[in-house]
């Protein structure tokens, strides 16, 4: 009981800190094995980087949701501040929905779509495209 | 606006060749299994990728690829018929669906694991563009789908009229007991029928791949979606609806997209079966497969 | 545990709702493919709730299950009379056209400055609730699944009342139930509307545990899965549908052997299980096997 309180405290008190959104880019490289990623994670809030988060790294495929579980991954610190790697085991190439949670001082969610190929991923900007096919 | 309206009314009838098609396939099964089959477009996608795989291997003539895209469809709905439907043949219909939707994944995990890449090059069923006529533009791929149909639902009327299979399958479907006392081999005709089916899907898969000119995974949920749309906007369980259904349903969407766009093209198809079967059930109704 | 089989046990709940919101239904004697069409409702009204006008989630929750009654009632109705394939059909086209118009849904709001809402095709982000209010993986879960444990004692209540049996009367001979002075259509329509709520539920959870939704989120597979796990599982008990979830994604988990070939490997098991057990696990002969072995 007093651990909620306690959590509701710390949430008013982060509250105006919330209120800017946080933002994040993918950048992958097909590695020797099939549908394994290497992938670096750039976090920025406010235009600032973001270090220090605990960063893991999963991901979901939008339709279908929930049925291909990706085992999510820890990320490391990276060389600059702000980034993080990872090496993403995906079960198969196409669209994902990369799904990066923050813990420890932020806490906060990120999902990221990218469409990951044999040459890596690409940011999706989804037009009216139909989904035909 | 009249050129927009002819054109438009061309290209559904081409693709509503297909789905006639598709529909055709899907009431076949039904006609005569009673069945759903929820692996039937991703059978007919089976066919597609093993054809697209030939294509990379060897490059071979488009025609041939359509010989591939049946046998692969063929094969790969006998698997499904000896697996879903003929354990289920006297039992329940629910389970022979639900274990259709099992194979269904089972294809979909297959095709991406031997052609992983999200979308696949096929070969185009003629090389060089449409034919101008007048204001209109002609493929020369409509014309095929069109006289495919035509042809299909022709060569279907003779089989099931004037054949002795015609004759077994019709007495499947109006007396199956009898029919089994008379010596007809049912499970056989009911094989052979999903056989049929299989195989005029794969060739329905064989023209929508070689005039997109694309395979992609989805087309399995595309195809049974659009089969089952047609068979059930034209009045399930006959083989002209079956055709009727395809051809409007083709229809409406050429034209829907075109003026309202994609997204309208799919809500408005929709809406069309919605409406026809909460206000106009009664001629729904199965009718025999004639 | 760690916070994957937190994610995990999550997702099971979650979709545990849309089975159940399935199987009532077939109980109720309609096989419905179109479920996922509340469930999105469900997620949508949900969602614009909490992240658009800051509504608390049980509230929105509350606004969510309303929304997805009445959807399913809006769709009901029409398709009264409708049985079997007709009546499948039909609800497929009805949430395939709730799809798309989740597609075309284009609602934000400015909050500090960044636009916040649904945004067709490119989906609604930043259902940020359970972030904002401190609440951590774990006590999520125990969320859902206090929520699914209720609405399971509410079925096993009804099971066993008359409201139960007149529900699976209704399944398998509606004109016998007719006969006996049971307003059929009124019935149904308030099954449908039931369903729906649940459905929804289950999607205003989904939303607020994934922060991101969209529609393709809410497409046929999801129907589908949902209805085949109710099958699978059997439709003898409120757990036949918990147990087909459960088989799903316990195969997915438990099979990292199967890297890749899962699906293969479950479609087979399942079409294989579905030869000796065609109505499922659980079916209503095994309910009764064990219901007097055990009472």
């Amino acid at each position: 009981m007093a651990k909620a309180a306690f959590c509701l405290v710390l949430a008013l008190l982060s509250f105006p800190a919330f209120a800017q959104r946080l933002q994040g880019e993918l950048d992958c490289k097909p590695t020797k094995t099939d549908f394994i990623y290497d992938c670096k994670v750039k976090l920025s809030r406010n235009g600032q980087p973001l270090s220090g988060a605990q960063v893991t790294v999963g991901a979901d495929m939008p339709s279908m949701p929930m049925a291909h579980n990706v085992k999510p991954v820890k990320a490391k610190a990276g060389k600059a501040p702000g980034e993080y790697e990872a090496m993403l085991d995906l079960e198969m190439l196409g669209e994902w929905a990369v799904k990066l949670r923050l813990a420890g001082p932020v806490k906060d969610q990120l999902i990221l779509l990218y469409e990951f190929d044999e040459k890596g991923a690409r940011p999706v900007r989804r037009g009216d495209k139909p989904p035909r096919k | 606006m009249i050129p927009d309206l002819l054109q438009n009314s061309f290209d559904g009838l081409a693709i509503g060749s297909a789905y006639a098609l598709l529909a055709v396939g899907f009431t076949l099964v039904f006609g005569v299994l009673r069945r759903v089959n929820l692996s039937y477009g991703p059978a007919i996608m089976v066919g597609c990728y093993a054809a697209t795989w030939v294509s990379l291997a060897f490059h071979s003539n488009i025609f041939f690829l359509l010989g591939i895209t049946v046998l692969g469809s063929v094969i790969a709905g006998a698997y499904v018929e000896k697996l879903c439907f003929a354990p289920h043949r006297q039992g329940s219909a629910i389970a022979a669906m639900v274990a259709s939707f099992a194979l269904w994944m089972q294809f979909e995990e297959a095709v991406t694991l031997v052609m992983p890449k999200h979308l696949y090059d096929f070969p185009p069923m003629f090389e060089g563009g449409p034919l101008a006529v007048g204001p209109l533009l002609l493929r020369a791929e409509a014309l095929v789908m069109l006289a495919s149909a035509i042809a299909i639902c022709a060569a279907l009327q003779f089989l099931l009229g004037r054949t002795r299979f015609g004759l077994a399958v019709r007495a499947v479907i109006d007396a199956p007991v009898a029919a089994q006392l008379a010596g007809i081999d049912v499970p056989r005709v009911l094989l052979l029928v999903f056989l049929l089916a299989s195989a005029i899907g794969g060739l329905a898969g064989w023209l929508i791949a070689a005039t997109y000119t694309q395979v992609t995974p989805m087309l399995g949920m595309w195809s049974t979606l659009k089969g089952l749309l047609a068979m059930m906007i034209g009045g399930l369980g006959s083989l002209r609806g079956a055709v009727v259904g395809g051809v409007a349903l083709g229809l409406v969407e050429a034209h829907s997209q075109w003026f309202l766009g994609p997204q309208a093209r799919d809500l408005i198809a929709y809406l069309l079966l919605f409406v026809l079967l909460a206000w106009r059930p009664r001629w729904m109704t199965i009718q025999s497969a004639s | 545990m760690d916070d994957y089989t937190v994610g995990v046990l999550t997702n099971i709940g979650l979709i545990s709702f849309i089975a159940l919101s399935a199987y009532l239904l077939i109980i109720a004697g309609e096989m419905s493919f179109g479920q996922q069409g509340f469930f999105g409702v469900g997620a949508y009204t949900a969602g614009v709730a909490t992240a658009m006008y800051g509504i608390p989630l049980p509230v929105a929750a509350g606004l969510a299950m309303g929304a997805g009654a009445a959807a399913a009632f809006l769709v009901g109705l029409p398709t009264l009379r409708l049985r079997g394939l007709y009546f499948a059909m039909a609800t497929l086209a009805a949430a395939e056209m709730l799809r798309i118009l989740f597609e075309l849904l284009h609602f934000q709001r400015d909050i500090d400055g960044e636009p916040v809402g649904p945004d067709g095709t490119q989906g609604f982000r930043g259902i940020r609730w359970v972030f904002e209010n401190g609440v951590e993986p774990a006590g999520y879960l125990a969320l859902v699944w206090g929520m699914l444990a209720a609405v399971i004692v509410l079925f096993l209540l009804v099971e066993r009342s008359r409201l139960g049996a007149t529900l699976r009367m209704l399944g398998e001979d509606p004109e016998l139930a007719r006969m006996l002075g049971v307003h059929v259509e009124r019935f149904k329509l308030g099954v449908a509307a039931v369903a729906g709520a649940l459905a929804a539920l289950g999607g205003a959870l989904y939303a607020h545990h994934n922060t991101y939704i969209e529609p393709r989120n809410f497409d046929i597979m999801l129907g589908v899965h949902s209805l085949a796990y109710a099958l699978i599982g059997g439709l003898g008990t409120v757990f036949g549908p918990l147990l087909g979830v459960l088989v799903d994604i316990g195969v997915l988990e438990g099979s990292r052997v199967f890297q890749g070939y899962r699906m293969i490997v479950f479609g087979g098991l399942v079409a294989i299980l579905l030869i000796f057990r065609p109505r499922g696990l659980l079916d209503e002969r095994v309910v009764n096997w064990l219901k007097r072995r055990f009472a």
